[in-house]
Parts: structure tokens; C-alpha cells; sequence
């Protein structure tokens, strides 16, 4: 049924795409340039000598998960910033902001946005929102578009044209059960999710590891447009799990958690990255957070000792430290290794981008992607990266987060055999 | 038995956030007929500004002064888009508070921020556990912040000039007019009561948890409130709130073990299907004025 209404879903998308697109044949432009790329310098030019590249971004600026897509659009935005100070790339620089549209999260307008910006970007450098990602890549002008996502979906392991970085939700989600099994002595599992690709990802990855471990497994679904999560609160403690996976938004984790605690719930919280937001620990919730709550990530945190995030740390300057805009600079990483092999290959085309990320197995990124990150050259199981750490609610700390347990790979995401995206399993 | 009870404490919290939103939409009917949805964008709006003003002056003087503004704001709103529109359709005017709407959450939006933000109340995620059941402070102080609202609207109605012209007004305009009343006024100071009390509800929504872009979700569920209860019935407003509250909260605690094949909690149905089973009886709510049209 799920996949049904996915599939209709994308299938409407995708129409709207080829009713209001304009077509066009290959990936060059009626003067015979290559979309995306000019011999002009780029507007605010570090160098005037320079070409221009032009990245799309399509990302939710002012919908539900704003508060998500505007710091990794401008963890973006900085990243290239940091790039064309520091020579662009081969005779280019980068431009991520000409061709950055706001999606509200709405797939509809995501595809109007696209159909905007297509004939003047060579790439994706962020596409936020899954179901919209992949209708936008069944548009027949994006069939070699290369794009970096801003979900962590398993089913990103399976499309050559998408650049998927990091952990995925299924893979973490079955560490934080062999970590609760493990460590923590868990006998009961719960996942706690909302509906659709990212919490039935991490839902199937957790349901997976609880079947792996031979522990008790209990899935909850939490609606996102519940006037109170009293109903998950109660689930929670009924299910009797004293390990619960929670991939939600923030606010509702701030409740169940909440609520968990005050009522009771003695075991552990492990939290997907959307999860997390710091002004949590000014919540009310915020003690109970401190208390049972952890954060999955496989990403390095904010304060990590490494060339990458020194730079990043001198971007933002007074600004609030972001978790998200971290991910939005570490993403960047990935296109520029790619944009280098083509202009290296002599073939900055989206034909030559795709051919490029198809034969990496590895990139440079300065300290800030996980371990086995850029493998696009292998099948889906080595491309997927399979670590994960834990960080914990710590005032003080940077980003509202501190360290708490060190990379790792549980025994259950190291052997699984990805053959399709975990959601789909549902 | 106390999983039971415990539900219907949190219900009672719940319905006492839609009785007060409730009662703003029934004063704006009562007076001009017109079913206002622009309350939605100023129980957001009030919370939003608590926020920012609980850092600065401390939570009890912005939980007075953040409501008093925002009744302010919806008095500007009524004298500048509603006043004129007076004797137009009441159908053209309730969407117009739609645009209404629209307008003072996106410029609440922009006050708000990307990050969730908390509103600084005092209570918490704190209970008191009575029989064994754990009541939050925060349902008890919603519950009885509710209640003194209610008496000191029913002083109001009941024993000021003011009042007694807007129940005037309310049962017949033209003669109220006749006698002297000036329903303008009546019209604005619904609107102000209004915005008061749903700044009042958004502080309480958004009690024990943080406060984001989707708050105003909330004042959805006073539709079928006002519905059940009688449009034009303060008391109605009162009784179905926490009926609804209650019912609500009921069902999204049991959904699992009543619908264990429905993935979608049923509890956001409830209302609805209490209204509307209700409605099958007495057209016109539970304590609403039957209508009587001369054939």
C-alpha cells in the first residue's frame, strides 16, 4: 500500500515535471557550452580570470523542516565560499546560490523548482526531501543528474546518480539496538517513528537488528500532526521496551521524552539526526533529555580537531553553531572531488560528472565524513557506510551535543546485505 | 483504571487549551456572525511573542502583556479589514479572516525562527500524582486559568455596559442599533476578547514542550468544538471543549489496543466523529439556538 501510494505519488510529480518543463536533448546549450558552466566569471567572483560552475539547490527554506534545510543551505553556501577563496576548482568556481530554490517542503514545488533551474545547472549540490528527490530524477532531463541528497535514506544505496553520504537511517538504527542489546542490557526494543521514508527506514533497520539479537521488537508510529504525544508516551511505557529508537522531529522528542521520563521510563532514547535540535536543552524536556536520551550520528561533531572543521568553525564565525550546516559543508566535499575527476577526465558535462562519481571509491574531506565515505565505484553493500556514535545532551557543549560513545559498527549493520531500500520493507 | 484516568486529566488539559480558543470563535460569531478563522494565526502569534518576552520581563508579566497585545492586534485587524466589510456577505468576511490568517502567521513565522523555541513557563513537564494517577501542572494551571476566564467573561456579559450592549447586538443588531448601541464597538471588542484568549491558549498549548511553525495546528480541533457546542453558545463552548479534549485523548491512548491494524492514530478522528454523531441529533450542537426561519 505504502509503495503504492509512493509510486503515484512520484508518478504525479514526475508529470507535472514533463507538463511544465521544457525539453531539451543533451546537456549542452544552443551555443554549444555545457549547461551549468560558463567562460565568464561567477557573480562575486573571488577571481574574475575564472569560469563559472553552477550548482542547484533545491531545499526547504521555510516549510516544516526549515529548520533543517537553512543551515545546511548555508553550510553549502560556505563550504564553495571556502573553495573559491582557496582557487576554485580547476579554472572554475563555484556557485551554489544563483540556482537555490525553496521547496516547502512540498514536492509540487519542488518540481516547479527544478524546471526553473535545469537548464542552467550542472549538478544538485542539495535536494531535500526524498519523495521529491526521486521524481525530479525521473524527469527525462535529469537522467545523468548528479545530485547530493539532504536525507540519509537506504534507498540512495540503489541510484548511481545520487551521492548518498553517511550512515543511513536503516544502518543506524540497527547499531543503536546491537549498542542497547550490547551495552545497555536491553530486553525490549521500540521504535518510535513518523510515518514515510525517513522513520520507516530507521523503524525496518531497528525491527531488523531486534530480530538479529532475539529481543523483544515493538513499532509505534507517531503522528506528526498530533496536538499531544500522550498516546506515544503511554505506548512507549506499555511496550515495556526498555530500548526505544525515536525518529521524529525534534518538538515530538522533546514530549515523549518527556513525557516518557516523567512517567517513569527507566531505559534509553537513541535519536536519528533529525532528532536533534539544541534548543531542546532549553525545554522543559531538557532534563529528561540530559538523562535518557542519545544522538545517533555517523558524522564527526561540531567540535572535531581537523583541518575541515577548523575552516568550517572560521565560516561561521559568531553564528550559532549547526549541526546541520556542518552536513551541509561536509556534502560539499563529495561534488568537488567529482567536479575534479571530470575536469581532470576533460569532461565537465553531467555525462562526465556521473562517470566520474561511478568509477570513486574515495574522497579527501578534510576530517568530516565518516569512515568509507565516497564509494560510488562498488555495489550497494560497499557503498554503504555502516558506522555510527553516539553524542549526548551536554550544555555547554557547541551544538548542544557532546561526545559520548566513539564510532562503532554493530555486529547486525556490518553483516546485512542491503538488496533494497529498508522502507520499503515495511 | 488509572491508564483511564490518566487520559481524561490529560483530555481535561488538552480540552481546556480548545475551550479558550473556543470561546474567542463563539464572542466573534455572536456578534457579527461570522465563524473567524483567523484565530488559528493569533494563538500562535501569542505564543510566539510570551517567547520573547518571558527572557525580558519574566514569564507571569509576559504571560499578561503578550495576550493584552495580541488583543490589541486583533482590534488593528478588525478595524482595518473586517470594518469594512461590514454588510457584506458573512460568507465573503469569513474568508476574508482566512487571508487574515494566512497574513499574521507568516509574519509570526518570521518572529519565531527556524529553531523550535520554548515559552518559559514554570511548569514544566511536573506532575502531582493523585490516587495514582499523574495530573501535570500544566493541565492543572490551563484547566484553572480556563476557568477564572470563563467567570470573568460571564461578570462581563452579564454585568457591564459593554457586555450587555454585545448581547444586545448579538440577538438583534438593528434593534440594538435602535436602542442606542453601538455595535462597531461590539464588533471591535469581540475581536479583542478573541485575540486575548487565543494568545491565552497558544501559551498553553505550547506549555511542557517546544513551540514550532506548526502550532497553530492546534486551534483546528476548536472547529468541531464550536460545532458540537453551539455556535453561538459560551457554555456550549465550554462543555464541548473538554468533551472533545477528553474524548480525544481517550482514543489516542487506546488507539493501539481498539485499530491495532491502523497505522494513523484515530484520536485526531474523534472530534470529528463526535460532532458529527451529535449533530445527527441536534442540528444545531448541544447548546446552540435552534434556528427558526418564517416560511
Amino acid at each position: 500500500m505504502n509503495k503504492t501510494i509512493r509510486r503515484l505519488a512520484v508518478g504525479a510529480v514526475a508529470s507535472t515535471l514533463v507538463l511544465t518543463g521544457c525539453g531539451r536533448d543533451s546537456d549542452s546549450s544552443a551555443d554549444g557550452s555545457t549547461v551549468g558552466v560558463t567562460s565568464e566569471p561567477c557573480p562575486d567572483a573571488v577571481d574574475e580570470d575564472k569560469g563559472c560552475i553552477y550548482l542547484g539547490v533545491i531545499s526547504d527554506l521555510t516549510g516544516p523542516f526549515a529548520p533543517v534545510g537553512v543551515p545546511l543551505t548555508a553550510g553549502g553556501k560556505a563550504f564553495w565560499d571556502y573553495v573559491n577563496a582557496n582557487g576554485g576548482v580547476g579554472d572554475y568556481e563555484v556557485n551554489v546560490t544563483a540556482n537555490t530554490k525553496d521547496n516547502q517542503y512540498n514536492p509540487e514545488t519542488h518540481a516547479q523548482a527544478y524546471s526553473q533551474i535545469k537548464g542552467d545547472i550542472l549538478a544538485m549540490a542539495q535536494s531535500l526531501g526524498t519523495v521529491a528527490t526521486e521524481a525530479m530524477l525521473a524527469d527525462s532531463d535529469a537522467d545523468e543528474l548528479l545530485v547530493v541528497p539532504a536525507t540519509l535514506g537506504s534507498n540512495w544505496l540503489f541510484e548511481d546518480r545520487v551521492l548518498e553520504i553517511g550512515t543511513s537511517y536503516c544502518a543506524e538504527a540497527m547499531n543503536a539496538v546491537d549498542y542497547g542489546v550490547d551495552e545497555l542490557g536491553a530486553k525490549g526494543v521500540a521504535a518510535v517513528h513518523f510515518p514515510g521514508d525517513y522513520g520507516d527506514d530507521a523503524m525496518v533497520g531497528a525491527r531488523i537488528a531486534a530480530e538479529e539479537r532475539g529481543v523483544k521488537f515493538t513499532d509505534i508510529t507517531v503522528d506528526p500532526t498530533a496536538t499531544s504525544q500522550d498516546a506515544s508516551v503511554k505506548a512507549v511505557l506499555d511496550s515495556g521496551a526498555d530500548l526505544v529508537v525515536i525518529s521524529t522531529g525534534p518538538t515530538q522528542v522533546a514530549e515523549i521524552v518527556g513525557g516518557a521520563v516523567a512517567s517513569g521510563f527507566k531505559g534509553k532514547f537513541i535519536g536519528s539526526i533529525p532528532t536533534w535540535n539544541a534548543a531542546l536543552l532549553g525545554s522543559p524536556a531538557g532534563p529528561a533529555l540530559e538523562a535518557a536520551y542519545l544522538w545517533a550520528t555517523s558524522f564527526p561533531l561540531w567540535d572535531t580537531d581537523s583541518a575541515g572543521f577548523e575552516a568550517m568553525r572560521e565560516a561561521n564565525g559568531a553564528e550559532t553553531p549547526n549541526d546541520y550546516y556542518a552536513l551541509g559543508w561536509s556534502g560539499g566535499y563529495i561534488m568537488k572531488a567529482v567536479l575534479e575527476q571530470a575536469i581532470a577526465d576533460d569532461d565537465l558535462t553531467q555525462a562526465g560528472l556521473l562517470a566520474a562519481a561511478k568509477a570513486m571509491t574515495t574522497v579527501e574531506s578534510e576530517g568530516m565524513l565518516p569512515e568509507g565515505s565516497g564509494n560510488y565505484a562498488g555495489d550497494p553493500n560497499e557503498a554503504a557506510v555502516r558506522v555510527s556514535q553516539f553524542g549526548i545532551p551536554t550544555k555547554g557543549a557547541s551544538t548542544g551535543i557532546g561526545p559520548d560513545v566513539d564510532f562503532f559498527t554493530g555486529p547486525t549493520a556490518a553483516g546485512y546485505q542491503f538488496e533494497e531500500a529498508c522502507y520499503l520493507q515495511k | 483504571m488509572t491508564e483511564l484516568l490518566t487520559a481524561v486529566s490529560n483530555g481535561v488539559g488538552q480540552g481546556a487549551v480548545y475551550v479558550l480558543l473556543a470561546l474567542g470563535f463563539v464572542i466573534i460569531y455572536k456578534s457579527s456572525h461570522v465563524i473567524s478563522f483567523a484565530q488559528p494565526s493569533f494563538m500562535m502569534a501569542g505564543a510566539v511573542l510570551v517567547s520573547h518576552l518571558t527572557p525580558k520581563i519574566g514569564f507571569w508579566a509576559a504571560a499578561v502583556i503578550g495576550p493584552l497585545l495580541i488583543g490589541l492586534v486583533a482590534l488593528v485587524v478588525e478595524r482595518l479589514v473586517i470594518r469594512p466589510m461590514v454588510g457584506k456577505a458573512v460568507f465573503v468576511i469569513a474568508i476574508i479572516t482566512i487571508g487574515v490568517d494566512i497574513v499574521v502567521r507568516v509574519v509570526t513565522g518570521a518572529f519565531l525562527g527556524v529553531d523550535p523555541r520554548v515559552i518559559g513557563d514554570p511548569w514544566g513537564l511536573d506532575t502531582v500524582t493523585v490516587g495514582g494517577v499523574q495530573i501535570e501542572h500544566r493541565h492543572i494551571a490551563a484547566l484553572v486559568t480556563m476557568t477564572v476566564v470563563v467567570m470573568l467573561l460571564i461578570g462581563f456579559f452579564r454585568f457591564t455596559r459593554l457586555g450587555l450592549a454585545t448581547r444586545a447586538a448579538a440577538l438583534d443588531q438593528e434593534a440594538a442599533m435602535a436602542q442606542g448601541v453601538n455595535v462597531g464597538t461590539v464588533f471591535a471588542v469581540s475581536w479583542g476578547l478573541a485575540g486575548v484568549l487565543a494568545a491565552l491558549a497558544g501559551i498553553f498549548a505550547s506549555g511542557g514542550q517546544p513551540l514550532d511553525q506548526n502550532l497553530w495546528v492546534i486551534a483546528l480541533a476548536a472547529l468541531p468544538v464550536i460545532i458540537l457546542g453551539g455556535l453561538d453558545s459560551l457554555g456550549g463552548a465550554v462543555v464541548a471543549g473538554l468533551l472533545i479534549g477528553v474524548v480525544e485523548s481517550v482514543v489516542r491512548s487506546y488507539h493501539r489496543d481498539w485499530f491495532p491494524g491502523l497505522d494513523g492514530n484515530t484520536g485526531s478522528l474523534a472530534p470529528y466523529v463526535v460532532m458529527l454523531l451529535v449533530l445527527l441529533v441536534r442540528p444545531q450542537g448541544l447548546f446552540g439556538t435552534k434556528e427558526v426561519q418564517r416560511v
